[in-house]
């Protein structure tokens, strides 16, 4: 039978089967820098946690992800897909993804889920910054 | 009916034979459903469904105080927020059900106020998301009480398109004004439903047009629909649908309920005792309704839920919000609906299949729960 659901198969995959999330205990992933973004009361809230390696460049890359979703198929699938494409990417990068990546990487998502349920680079974006602010030498700008 | 027949009906308001068989059905439709809640047939009025039948009550009173509960389907509160002047909500317990002091309170003020006011008041019989059944009777004698005190213009409307077919009605004894029944909530077609309106109580029609239903709904009548919904009515008479609701369904729901909340600590019964026999609705924290509704989906099982996610217009259900004002327990909320070919294995397969995907969700949730270390 076809896919009844609202969603593609790609959104159906990662809600079924989603990559590098966090199950119970998230503290047991250790994390150089996470971010959380979102609201229970709105229905969704992601969060991302990360860790940064630097390549022999000199370049920050993100090594590994790990996340946790409250929300709906669309929220967690769209969490998943970010990790998958966070991973391995400069910080620089990474940094740069957005929602319109998250929701063509995932082959669409309806236009009303697209708005709220596509959080996840937000959180990300707060990971990157926590894990920077950290690194910073305490006193400097 | 054949399907062969069906080619030879026709306008049922018209004089020629195929007309006049037309109107033997409609009319034959009109007798077995007032008999099933012992109405008068001249007191049933067919429309399009329960949304057309709230409606129409609604537009009798446009202009007059109308005091409809919260948790009222939409079809009752959105002409109610646009019509009524003034539009009086009446609030809910956690349990759903009304607030009857509060009724009380509004009635006693427009006795010594203004008794000469025309007020409709619209409780359900029995609501659609958590199964709550309202207390009728006493509502009706509460209008009964206020209408001899001196509110000669009171009336009760109540949306019974949840509850027809699950639980015994009889308009005389309930001593009701209106009341909205559908066809397809006991398995008849969609796109047909009625309104009881008592003889002697006010009215106006929705839809102008035509003479048909007396004068008080236009439009050609539809024999074919009429005709689905007296097949699904006798359905009901003839296995008795009402009892075999209480003595099969209702132990079945009681056993769910149960066993959910056993197996899932942390689930919020949102079913009253005092409810439908085959609703059981239930929120589970951290989980979101929209996701258990689809991992749920994919083992065959279907579930509905108050969501905001999940719904058209983004907004958590309003009857949950009524009832526990909280966001996150309507997001989680789910919806059983048992059916009277609901079988106990179907019921142990749902409890097999629904801890893990609760427990799922709930682990890989950022909002932490009792079952979740």
């Amino acid at each position: 039978m076809k896919n009844p659901w609202a969603y593609t198969e790609t959104v159906k995959e990662h809600f079924l089967n989603p990559r590098n999330f966090l199950m119970g205990d998230e503290t047991k992933f250790k994390a150089d820098g996470e971010g959380i973004v979102g609201n229970p009361i709105c229905g969704d809230q992601m969060l991302i946690k990360i860790q940064v390696k630097t390549r022999e460049n000199g370049e920050e890359y993100i090594s590994d992800i790990g996340w946790k979703t409250y929300g709906c198929a669309s929220a967690i699938a769209s969490t998943s897909a970010l990790s998958e494409l966070a991973k391995n990417r400069t910080l620089e990068d990474a940094d740069k993804i957005s929602a319109k990546e998250i929701c063509d990487y995932l082959g669409g998502l309806p236009e009303h889920k697209f708005h709220c349920s596509v959080l996840g680079h937000q959180a990300l974006h707060k990971a990157i910054k926590n894990y920077q602010e950290k690194k910073a030498p305490e006193g400097a700008s | 009916m054949e399907l062969s027949e069906t080619s030879k009906i026709g306008n049922p308001s018209s004089l020629h034979s195929p007309g006049s068989l037309s109107r033997n059905i409609l009319e034959n439709a009109r007798k077995t459903i007032a008999k099933k809640l012992n109405a008068r047939t001249t007191e049933i009025i067919f429309t399009s469904g329960g949304s057309e039948a709230n409606n129409t009550v609604i537009n009798i009173f446009r202009n007059s105080t109308i005091l409809a509960s919260r948790i009222e389907h939409p079809s009752v509160l959105k002409p109610t927020e646009k019509l009524g002047n003034p539009c009086i909500k009446i609030p809910v317990s956690k349990e759903g059900f009304i607030d009857k002091s509060f009724l009380k309170n509004k009635l006693e003020t427009f006795l010594q106020e203004n008794p000469k006011e025309k007020i409709l008041i619209s409780v359900m019989m029995a609501n659609n998301e958590i199964g709550t059944l309202e207390p009728i009777k006493a509502l009706s004698k509460t209008v009964e009480e206020y209408r001899n005190k001196g509110l000669k213009n009171l009336f009760l409307h109540t949306d019974a398109t949840q509850a027809f077919g699950k639980i015994n009605i009889d308009v005389k004894k309930l001593k009701i004004d209106y009341m909205t029944i559908s066809a397809h909530k006991i398995g008849g077609p969609v796109g047909i439903g009625a309104l009881f309106l008592r003889s002697g109580t006010p009215f106006a029609p929705l839809i102008l047009g035509g003479s048909q239903e007396n004068n008080r709904r236009a439009g050609t009548s539809n024999a074919l629909l009429a005709e689905g919904f007296r097949s699904a009515v006798q359905y009901t008479i003839d296995i008795e649908s009402e009892k075999l609701f209480k003595e099969k369904i209702t132990p079945l729901k009681d056993f769910l309920a149960k066993n959910i909340k056993k197996q899932i600590p942390s689930s919020i019964l949102l079913t009253p005792n005092k409810s439908l026999p085959n609703i059981l609705s239930f929120s589970f924290p951290a989980a979101e309704g929209e996701s258990t509704q689809l991992y749920l989906d994919l083992e065959n099982i279907a579930v509905s839920t108050g969501s905001a996610c999940a719904s058209g217009d983004l907004e958590p259900s309003h009857v949950i919000m009524a009832t526990h004002n909280d966001a996150e327990i309507a997001h989680n909320s789910v919806r059983f609906s048992l059916g009277l070919d609901t079988q106990k294995s179907d019921i142990d397969i749902l409890l097999d299949k629904l801890p893990p995907i609760i427990n799922r969700l709930q682990k890989i949730s950022t909002i932490k729960t009792k079952d979740v270390k």
